[in-house]
């Protein structure tokens, strides 16, 4: 039963992870290769900040409004760029971020990480138990997906698929792209930023090596094999790729196999972004309208 | 702290500067020809000195110069694959389709690697011989062979692009590919051509580089962001620009940690590449005139 609970609560953090790296890369056509920067920088803030005895109430704004300055931080020079290199710009900072991590010892405790990191709190409940948190992130990722869907059927997520499918017709139409897309991003890192704080109050205990380029793969396969642009793709993935990767965890292999299973399980992860790609680019649930092999 | 000090760092720069520059040719070669950045061409540096760390260990055994042809041959062999595998059916796809599926080979490559030899770094264990004095620094025999053999490629490349037939038609490819099509050009050879010299560009500058350090699974990645800064220094798709640019970043890494902590050594390429991009962002954004 806890093992049931727990594998909900991860696919509720990740289903959130997931959702807003969807508005970037499904809905405005962002290629962010370092997602995960700002689900670190959400997760630390909120740690650092709780650690010091502040209360949840406000470590967690103060970790989205974090996430989301970062996000206009680097988007202002990054989405100058066209797409490849704001792929690679973005890549290079999730990387930065985490040799910040490793090297600011005074404030981070370097390698070492943080431990302790106390279940949150608010208006006196405590988030303590397994039930208790599924209730937390579930909440969160309802309220995520209602903001998101919300944004992405408005207007103004009809402009960021114009900037995403044609930038220079959506220019021509008076649209500011730029503005659009650095909008977009700071959205999208906004909630990045909300389920590492979820994470980070989750597992207790957060040190740099969990913030790596794989779990931006993770949560980049979530979106493109659920469908990149859809509103329900990311749950479906989460959903998919999270008990996956849970129960390969829970297999009873001998130990000299499961040094090898990390690997394996990252080999899985890449063929089936390329197989995805090449086969069916549009995910399991497919954007309406959408070509094959567009 | 004397003079030779800042001299033997000076060396130093230029040493990583040439593996760089390798790398940031060959990236900015495929760009040139096929319009998107290959995040996997970190895969084809390791693997390149990988395969020699293959040939040279059972059941092959072979001595050093034995086994880096055939070890050069495989990487280019990777890259004719990944072409072929991958990139040549999704041609015609859009970008993002392109960059995601560069990026899974990426993964699926590295970690196939780590599969293999673990995620611990590796030498190829040779003796290692003591430094030659050099006007008072010192260079050991990989680091002769770095300046030997990347000034060699340049040379290659050089007679290859502006010489041969080969290269003006990879020339032509990557000023138009559908103009270079119907001219007659076999666009098809001097794309798999392209990919074969990137892919032995890569893996001559992965081996230098492992027989200087070490190998190790993540040592692509850690360079292709390096080579990427290259390239962007030298304006994209500009052949001698990635060498400059390779060289550049080679010497601004080795003077940055006098001043600032080796921990940050790997950023320094990152932050050059943001202060380039807000000093000229729309030179690069406009580089592409379709």
């Amino acid at each position: 039963m806890d093992l049931l609970l727990h594998l909900l609560v991860v696919i509720a953090i990740y289903a959130v992870f997931a959702l807003s790296l969807n508005v970037e890369v499904g809905y405005t056509g962002l290629f962010n290769f370092g997602h995960v920067a700002f689900f670190a920088v959400g997760a630390y803030t909120s740690a650092l900040l709780t650690l010091a005895g502040t209360p949840f109430l406000w470590s967690l704004p103060a970790a989205l409004a974090a996430a989301g300055l970062c996000g206009f931080l680097l988007g202002i020079p990054a989405l100058k760029l066209q797409g490849d290199y704001f792929g690679i710009a973005t890549l290079g900072f999730g990387e930065i971020l985490r040799m910040i991590f490793i090297n600011e010892v005074w404030l981070t405790k370097g390698p070492m990480g943080l431990p302790g990191i106390p279940r949150p709190e608010l208006f006196g409940f405590v988030f303590d138990t397994l039930p208790r948190y599924l209730a937390l992130s579930a909440a969160a990722t309802l309220a995520t997906f209602a903001i998101l869907a919300f944004v992405v059927l408005s207007p103004f997520g009809r402009a960021l698929r114009a900037v995403r499918d044609d930038e220079t017709a959506a220019e021509i139409l008076g649209k500011n792209a730029y503005a659009f897309k650095i909008k977009s991003f700071v959205l999208g890192s906004v909630f990045a930023g909300l389920a590492g704080v979820l994470w980070a109050h989750y597992v207790t205990f957060i040190s740099p090596g969990d913030f790596t380029l794989t779990e931006t793969i993770l949560v980049l396969l979530i979106v493109v094999m659920g469908g990149k642009g859809t509103l329900w793709g990311p749950l479906v993935g989460a959903v998919t790729l999270i008990v996956f990767q849970e129960s390969v965890r829970y297999l009873r292999l001998p130990p000299e196999w499961t040094r090898l299973l990390g690997p394996l399980q990252q080999m899985v992860f890449g063929l089936l972004l390329v197989a995805l790609m090449v086969f069916r680019p549009g995910g399991i649930v497919r954007e309406k309208g959408e070509r094959r092999g567009d | 702290m004397d003079l030779t000090y800042y001299f033997q760092t000076l060396l130093n720069g230029i040493l990583a500067g040439c593996v760089y520059a390798l790398f940031a040719m060959g990236l900015t070669l495929i760009y040139g020809v096929l319009n998107f950045v290959n995040f996997a061409h970190g895969e084809l540096i390791m693997w390149g000195a990988y395969f020699l760390l293959l040939l040279m260990g059972e059941p092959f055994g072979l001595s050093l110069p034995a086994a880096i042809p055939p070890a050069l041959a495989l990487t280019g062999g990777l890259g004719l694959a990944m072409d072929t595998v991958v990139f040549r059916p999704i041609r015609r796809a859009n970008r993002l389709t392109l960059l995601i599926a560069a990026m899974g080979l990426s993964v699926l490559l590295r970690n196939a690697a780590q599969f293999f030899w673990g995620a611990e770094v590796r030498t190829y264990g040779l003796e290692i011989m003591p430094g030659t004095p050099f006007f008072g620094v010192y260079l050991t025999m990989p680091q002769f062979a770095i300046v030997i053999v990347t000034v060699l490629c340049v040379a290659g490349v050089y007679l290859l692009f502006f010489k041969s037939r080969l290269g003006k038609s990879m020339r032509a490819l990557s000023d138009n590919l559908d103009l270079a099509r119907i001219s007659g050009i076999d666009t098809k050879r001097a794309i798999l051509a392209a990919w074969v010299i990137s892919a032995v560009l890569a893996a001559i500058g992965g081996i230098l580089l492992a027989l200087d350090t070490n190998l190790s699974p993540e040592m692509g990645i850690i360079n292709l962001i390096k080579a990427f800064a290259a390239t962007l220094i030298g304006g994209v798709g500009n052949l001698w620009g990635a060498l400059l640019g390779g060289l550049l970043i080679g010497l601004a890494e080795n003077i940055g940690v006098l001043f600032i902590s080796p921990g940050y050594k790997d950023a320094i390429a990152f932050v050059i590449m943001v202060l380039i991009l807000l000093a000229r962002p729309y030179v690069i954004a406009g580089e592409r005139s379709d």
